[in-house]
């Protein structure tokens, strides 16, 4: 598959998540139950939200990424993401939602290795482990259902928040990265 | 006797509905004085002593209200009178319509107070207060710059205005893609394609509005149907500025509009401006045939003079 047609797919995939994501976290949030299912909900972002990895990023910056780091800060931030998530997966009460987070989880996974063959058919090198601490160490449990609720109110938020970031950042790297010139490069080097 | 009018008059501002009393500056309640309603006296009925009684006030009772003392006319007091109401709650609209630049914020109020109003904006994201420049045109509007994209902290827009009168506010939250909203696409031209009696060639440019449609590309969703039927057809397109319809009822005029969205984030644009076209038709055969006809018998009764390329010379495409 060329980089082009690589970046392509995890575009769609990108696509393909974020639509899941939106009826998914709506469902959990209901789960969690008011006030994290009102659409006026606005919590300060506590200390503990501020180990996601999080999407914002200043504008200019963000334009003047290298392809690399582009790519880097994705995979980096899929992989510290589905930990966390992971971690929901095994705490939710419901078969259903336990099922569904379970399938999504799978499509993330699928997400973290299509980066990453977009970064091998572009010749770099994954990054060696993600950024930041893992996620549970250093950060005690939620001390109560509260805060517990609000951890994963703004995990559901922040990978909402990545995937519209990634949507670009895919968008941007299928224009700057012609299918045909890349194929060639692969092939100078031997591959 | 010449009245002396050399008092600075200032501004009262009075609820409909209201009872003013006005008093005629320092002038005792049993003075002798003269009112007057932008210059026409006032009779005596509205007065009670030398203060001027205005029960239940409507709007057409604002004016310039003045009082001179009865012996040497000097003015003694004059005030313009503002009647109106306090300020509903304003209506206010945020959108971007120019992702990833900013948003502008946009408002108005329900109803009319009739009497001047001033507006205050506050934007907080998080906990950071952004300036919201204010636009000179149109009036009531001002855009915020955004500083960083892909925040999940929602924005706190509040709007508060005040008159004489009353105060009152109202607040919107929302996440930065919850507004994003291009304007309709622009230039769109609908074209019939010779020789294809069922097509017709749409194009159009993404709205100008939208700065950088090359990281953030645009979709476009296409409606049309023939003038006759109320149903629309739809077609959503992803890439490129431009479709060709290609099962257009032949010979039947058609309306085309095209809308804009974000690829990935916010809602539709509105429709943009309708444009008409009717796909292309054969020339009727009989009807060529009786005119070239006529056309041959002229050209022999014509003086030379008049034949030239392109009049009445058939090998030049001319029909008479």
């Amino acid at each position: 598959l060329g980089a082009g047609q690589s970046i392509q797919k995890t575009y769609d995939l990108t696509r393909y998540l974020e639509h899941q994501l939106r009826t998914l976290a709506g469902t959990y949030l209901n789960y969690l139950g008011p006030p994290f299912n009102e659409p006026d909900f606005n919590p300060p972002r506590l200390a503990r939200a501020e180990r996601l990895p999080s999407a914002t990023v200043d504008l200019d910056l963000w334009r003047g990424l290298t392809d690399n780091a582009r790519l880097a800060a994705n995979y980096r931030a899929y992989s510290r993401l589905l930990k966390y998530l992971r971690g929901l997966d095994s705490q939710v009460g419901t078969v259903e939602l336990r099922h569904r987070l379970g399938h999504f989880c799978s499509s993330l996974q699928g997400l973290v290795l299509s980066i990453a063959g977009v970064m091998s058919s572009l010749g770099y090198p994954l990054p060696a482990g993600p950024a930041g601490p893992p996620p549970s160490s250093g950060t005690p449990a939620a001390p109560n259902d509260f805060l517990k609720k609000m951890d994963d109110f703004w995990l559901l938020k922040e990978l909402q928040t990545w995937l519209w970031r990634s949507a670009k950042d895919f968008n941007r790297l299928k224009k700057k990265v012609p299918p045909a010139v890349v194929t060639l490069r692969i092939e100078a080097r031997g591959f | 006797a010449q009245r002396h009018s050399q008092q600075d008059s200032h501004i009262q501002y009075e609820r409909v509905g209201a009872d003013v009393t006005m008093k005629c500056g320092s002038m005792d309640w049993d003075a002798a004085v003269t009112w007057t309603a932008n210059g026409t006296d006032i009779d005596d009925s509205h007065l009670n002593g030398s203060y001027l009684i205005l029960k239940n006030v409507d709007l057409t009772q604002s004016g310039q209200y003045s009082c001179y003392e009865g012996s040497s006319w000097h003015l003694k007091y004059q005030t313009n009178l503002r009647v109106g109401v306090p300020p509903k709650e304003p209506v206010l609209m945020c959108r971007s319509n120019n992702y990833p630049k900013g948003f502008y914020c946009s408002w108005h109020l329900p109803s009319p107070t009739y009497i001047p109003n001033s507006f205050n904006i506050s934007v907080i994201h998080g906990t950071r207060e952004m300036v919201c420049e204010k636009d000179i045109f149109p009036k009531n509007r001002c855009h915020i710059r955004y500083l960083q994209l892909f925040s999940t902290v929602k924005y706190k827009v509040t709007l508060t205005v005040t008159n004489a009168l009353g105060k009152n506010s109202t607040t919107l939250t929302f996440d930065e893609f919850a507004i994003v909203k291009p304007d309709p696409p622009e230039s769109v031209v609908a074209k019939p394609v010779p020789n294809n009696p069922r097509r017709l060639e749409v194009s159009w440019q993404n709205p100008s509005s939208w700065p950088d449609p090359e990281s953030f590309p645009l979709k476009f969703f296409l409606r049309y149907r023939p003038l006759i039927l109320d149903q629309w057809q739809h077609v959503e397109l992803s890439d490129g500025t431009s479709h060709t319809i290609t099962d257009a009822y032949a010979g039947k005029e058609y309306i085309i509009q095209v809308a804009a969205k974000d690829n990935d984030i916010g809602t539709w644009s509105d429709w943009s401006v309708a444009v008409h076209a009717t796909p292309w038709t054969e020339e009727p055969k009989h009807l060529t045939t009786e005119i070239q006809i006529i056309g041959e018998t002229l050209t022999q009764h014509k003086p030379l003079a008049l034949r030239g390329p392109g009049y009445g010379d058939p090998s030049a495409g001319g029909v008479w």
